[in-house]
């Protein structure tokens, strides 16, 4: 059994040098898709005409599309169709110019939206009828209650479910290394490729995403425990 | 100051309001007694359109309002002008009690931190909470949620307040300090429409009561009237299952 | 679409695609088979808190949660051979280097599974309130019995859900191994489309057949669980 330590320590190092590609990817998909995922599941609360319909059925559907496809096929369009398009539209960027991460970004953003979707739908339903009947009471608007009463309480309950997310987020990104965008594994076996030591770079690429993933579980700790703090019950 | 004409309202298949018709009066302190599933509950929250009636008509404070179309500004104008103290106590679980008592008079009524403080702390100290103020609505009893949910009423200086038994879902021993205090609200003269089980309470300090039952009002008049000359047969058969000779419901 | 797009071609390569997907259901059924075992086994130490077991399983299960599926294969397919490689050829007169590549996709699943669903059966059995257990003691029965017929039922009931949405996870991270040399829908897609230099056709396909079969399998699901109630 050998595995080259020297090498991996070099994949190490490159791996690093690239994480922030990946954590950029992470953050940013993260951020957006919280925005729109909250977006969708309010209409869909709220029973919005046409969109909630239209939301749900997109929502269900692109669930059962893989992120590796999803990846394939948006680069598979972008590459074939965007010389038409940017003559169409007198756009003078060429596509070799155009970095494939922002294929990335698409993918990702349009997955983790639908899933996070679903998991704010999940914390509108944990949320007593009597809040919102409490704020209308009292006058307030149905904005002004789901802004201050509702969201603030939805909180506590995503923390978890979040964390899962943002995780699973990090591992998504991985998949960009298909569409030739150099994150963390692909970084890692830019020495490998040299000595023919895939493993250490593999192994390289691992242990980092470990790394990260343990700092998101720690932050998410810290998160849960200051929030919520109105949940204890201390009297029976 | 509430003029309800031919309230209609149906669940499903299920008709829970028949035809209502009341009034009730300026500084008047009106009760809605009545068997569950007569509909008193639903009434009182179609008045301030947590639920929304099929058909009829609403003066409210001077406003003809048609309960089948009614505008956005109509229901807003209600809302502000009335105060609801909830059954399951309804504060906000996220607030601190004078937060609770805070969110209207900063949010609704548009008034500075500095002069909503001294009001919502007046208001509770008004209640016998005031060393309560920072509380969680989880730290608190539910006769305290109760009365820092009156607190959030009072402040906001309603028209009306409309109370849906406000003591039932309260253990025994703490029925008693929450109806002290609903007493005083009613001492203050400030309107109040009160669904409610409480007997004794509805004798002391009700103006009028309203039997209710199947969706109708039944019988209305003075709380003597009510009690001890019931005209009506539904009136006295609800009547005598509830009020056990000469026990009084504390 | 001018010449980028044609339906008779999709036509053409669509039967083709779809007739792989037996490579999928069977990397999702024997990954599932034994990941569902492995589940099991490392639920049941980590419930009984053995010493030097649980921090071991404690670490494997936050290896497999925290790395990427892609990751975990490559490994699984370089490292195998390497560390068990002299003992199977010295032992059993195996090449490692010589077995297919599906095997080792499919042990990176099952390690995987073990760990995922692990959690997933664990959080199940202990979400059985304890008073069931008492209750069972105090009619007399063993442990075993209680945990057999009282605790794991009920559990099974919560896992349910979560195992069905797990195992349509596997089937759309079969969409993974083509990276290994796995012809599967989106690798036969991948492999028709560098041959034919057409590849739009192809990959529409591939993602019209990942979508349909995923909703098939959570319907599935769903009507299990209703069934259930």
């Amino acid at each position: 059994m050998s595995f080259n330590v020297s090498s991996f320590l070099e994949s190490l190092i490159s791996a690093f040098k690239y994480a922030p590609v990946t954590l950029e990817l992470t953050a940013i998909t993260f951020v957006v898709s919280l925005i729109l995922g909250t977006f969708i599941a309010t209409i869909r609360h709220y029973r919005v005409p046409v969109l909630s319909q239209f939301f749900a059925i997109f929502v269900t559907i692109y669930m059962g599309l893989p992120m590796m496809v999803a990846l394939i096929l948006y680069n598979l369009i972008f590459m074939t169709f965007y010389n038409d398009f940017a003559e169409a539209f007198h756009i003078s960027v060429q596509i070799s110019d155009i970095n494939p991460i922002f294929i990335g970004f698409f993918a990702l953003i349009l997955g983790t939206s639908c899933s996070i979707s679903e998991s704010v739908r999940g914390a509108f339903r944990g949320i007593d009828k009597t809040q919102y009947e409490a704020g209308y009471s009292i006058g307030l608007t149905k904005f002004q209650t789901l802004r201050r009463i509702i969201f603030p309480q939805m909180v506590p309950i995503l923390l978890p479910g979040m964390q899962n997310s943002l995780i699973g987020l990090l591992k998504a990104s991985n998949l960009v290394s298909a569409i030739s965008v150099i994150e963390i594994m692909t970084g890692a076996l830019l020495p490998a490729l040299l000595y023919y030591s895939y493993l250490e770079g593999y192994v390289a690429a691992a242990l980092v995403y470990w790394i990260i993933g343990a700092c998101i579980e720690l932050l998410a700790a810290i998160a849960e425990k200051n929030s919520g703090k109105y949940l204890k019950r201390t009297v029976g | 100051m509430i003029e309800l004409t031919s309230v209609k309202k149906s669940f499903a298949k299920q008709e829970v309001l028949k035809d209502v018709s009341l009034r009730v009066n300026d500084g008047e302190v009106v009760v809605i007694l009545g068997p569950s599933g007569s509909g008193k509950t639903t009434l009182l929250r179609c008045i301030n359109f947590l639920e929304r009636a099929d058909s009829g008509l609403m003066n409210f404070g001077g406003n003809e309002i048609d309960l089948r179309k009614t505008k956005k500004k109509e229901i807003l104008y209600v809302r502000r002008h009335s105060a609801f103290v909830f059954q399951n106590y309804g504060l906000f679980a996220h607030k601190t009690a004078i937060q609770n008592v805070m969110e209207g008079l900063t949010q609704v009524q548009k008034k500075s931190k500095a002069d909503a403080t001294k009001i919502a702390e007046d208001a509770l100290s008004w209640v016998g909470l005031l060393d309560k103020k920072d509380y969680y609505p989880s730290q608190l009893s539910g006769g305290q949620q109760q009365r820092v949910g009156i607190a959030r009423a009072i402040a906001l200086k309603p028209d009306v307040i409309l109370f849906d038994e406000p003591t039932s879902a309260l253990d025994p021993e703490l029925v008693g300090e929450t109806l002290e205090v609903i007493k005083k609200v009613a001492k203050s003269g400030i309107t109040m429409v009160v669904v409610t089980h409480e007997m004794s309470f509805a004798e002391e300090v009700a103006d009028r009561v309203i039997f209710m039952d199947g969706g109708v009002v039944v019988e209305e008049g003075k709380p003597d009237e009510i009690f001890y000359r019931p005209k009506e047969e539904r009136t006295r058969q609800f009547l005598s299952r509830i009020m056990p000779v000469d026990s009084y419901v504390i | 679409m001018g010449n980028y797009f044609s339906i008779d071609r999709f036509i053409n390569v669509f039967p083709k695609i779809i007739s792989n997907i037996s490579v999928n259901f069977h990397i999702v059924f024997w990954s599932m088979l034994f990941g569902t075992i492995l589940a099991v086994l490392v639920a049941v130490l980590r419930l009984k808190k053995i010493p030097v077991i649980s921090q071991i399983i404690s670490v494997y299960i936050s290896f497999m949660r925290g790395t990427p599926l892609l990751v975990q294969m490559m490994i699984a397919f370089y490292g195998i051979p390497l560390l068990l490689g002299s003992l199977f050829l010295n032992v059993f007169g195996i090449n490692l280097n010589r077995i297919e590549p599906v095997i080792f996709v499919e042990i990176a699943i099952i390690l995987n599974e073990g760990a995922f669903l692990g959690e997933i059966f664990r959080g199940a059995i202990t979400s059985v309130p304890s008073i069931q257990t008492e209750a069972g003691y105090s009619i007399g029965m063993t442990g075993a019995q209680t945990f057999s017929r009282i605790v794991l039922p009920q559990a099974f009931k919560v896992a349910l859900p979560h195992y069905g949405v797990d195992l349509v996870g596997v089937f759309q991270n079969t969409s993974l191994v083509f990276t290994l040399g796995v012809v599967d829908v989106l690798g036969k897609a991948k492999t028709l489309g560098a041959a034919t230099g057409h590849t739009l056709e192809g990959y529409i396909a591939a993602t019209l057949v990942y979508i349909t079969f995923s909703l098939i399998l959570k319907g599935a699901f769903l009507l299990l669980e209703k069934k259930l109630k």
